[in-house]
């Protein structure tokens, strides 16, 4: 089963992350923000991210920064899902090294179907 | 008119100008008070609403998730199951679109009470008497230090109270690199 990191600092927002991906057979894991999420994904290999951009104490093209830093986290596909959808911020994304960017609020289908995606 | 007629009626002039300013920051202080409470209270009714959303959600959600365990690949029960599935992923949407406007509002309430704590502080710079009332100058510097604190709080408050950019245009799209 694949583990999927979700970091955002709306516990809605995690709740139907969660509840899409789980609901899919996958198994998440959640952080509340960057640095949580980057503890998280030290401590327990994920197979995926997605994360929020605008967070407290860590945004997400941080968190993008900080995983590719890791040996472990070299190529695995990391998402940004925000609402930030402006063409300046995709390409910091892309230059950081996500894999993609998903604009909130996200289809469930669409979601899947982008994971399925990147896992593969 | 004497000199000392023209510094009068300056300093009047002057006088007025600042009044004009302490009336019209008080006025807006006071109506954004009124709209610091209605969007407060349109939050306490979505946070309602999303509550209840999010229980029924949860209930069939937690059904259903109990439903697939127990059940992985249903003989008869898998359409069913996706019916539910397909529901519970449009609420989804719903449930989403609430969270965003709620950080909206956080957004707004932000904006409105650090531009009510900027025109309080401008008000209170009026507050002391002039030292000398008569000197126009001491009006103005007034005014303009009003003015200042006024201007210098929308700059501070576009930096520091930014709510989520949704553009619906843009909502649920993609970009794979």
């Amino acid at each position: 089963m694949k583990t999927i990191l979700a970091v955002d600092d709306s516990a809605t927002m995690r709740e139907m992350v969660a509840f899409v991906l789980e609901s899919a057979g996958y198994r998440v894991i959640e952080a509340e923000d960057g640095a949580q999420g980057l503890d998280r994904a030290t401590h327990t290999p994920v197979d995926l991210v997605i994360t929020d951009q605008n967070m407290p104490n860590m945004d997400g093209l941080t968190l993008v920064r900080s995983l590719r830093e890791l040996r472990d986290y070299k190529s695995t596909p990391i998402l940004l899902l925000t609402t930030e959808s402006s063409d300046s911020m995709k390409q910091q994304g892309r230059a950081a090294g996500a894999t993609g960017w998903l604009v909130k609020p996200f289809d469930p289908a669409t979601l899947l179907e982008v994971v399925g995606k990147v896992l593969r | 008119m004497s000199v000392q007629q023209a510094g009068a009626e300056s300093a009047h002039d002057a006088a007025r100008a600042t009044d004009l300013l302490v009336t019209v920051a008080s006025s807006l202080n006071d109506r954004l008070a009124v709209t610091a409470r209605e969007l407060a209270r349109s939050q306490d009714l979505l946070r309602e609403a999303s509550g209840e959303l999010l229980t029924a959600f949860r209930g069939a959600a937690d059904r259903i998730v109990a439903a697939q365990k127990s059940a992985p690949e249903p003989a008869g029960g898998g359409a069913e199951l996706d019916l539910v599935l397909s529901h519970l992923y449009r609420a989804v949407q719903h449930i989403q679109s609430h969270d965003l406007v709620n950080q909206l509002i956080d957004a707004q309430k932000l904006r409105v009470g650090k531009m009510r704590e900027k025109l309080e502080q401008a008000l209170a710079l009026a507050q002391p008497p002039v030292a000398d009332p008569a000197a126009p100058q001491l009006w103005i510097e007034r005014s303009r230090a009003m003015l200042d604190c006024i201007i210098g709080g929308i700059a501070q408050i576009d930096d520091e109270a930014r709510g989520p950019r949704s553009d619906r245009r843009d909502a649920g799209s993609v970009d794979l690199f």
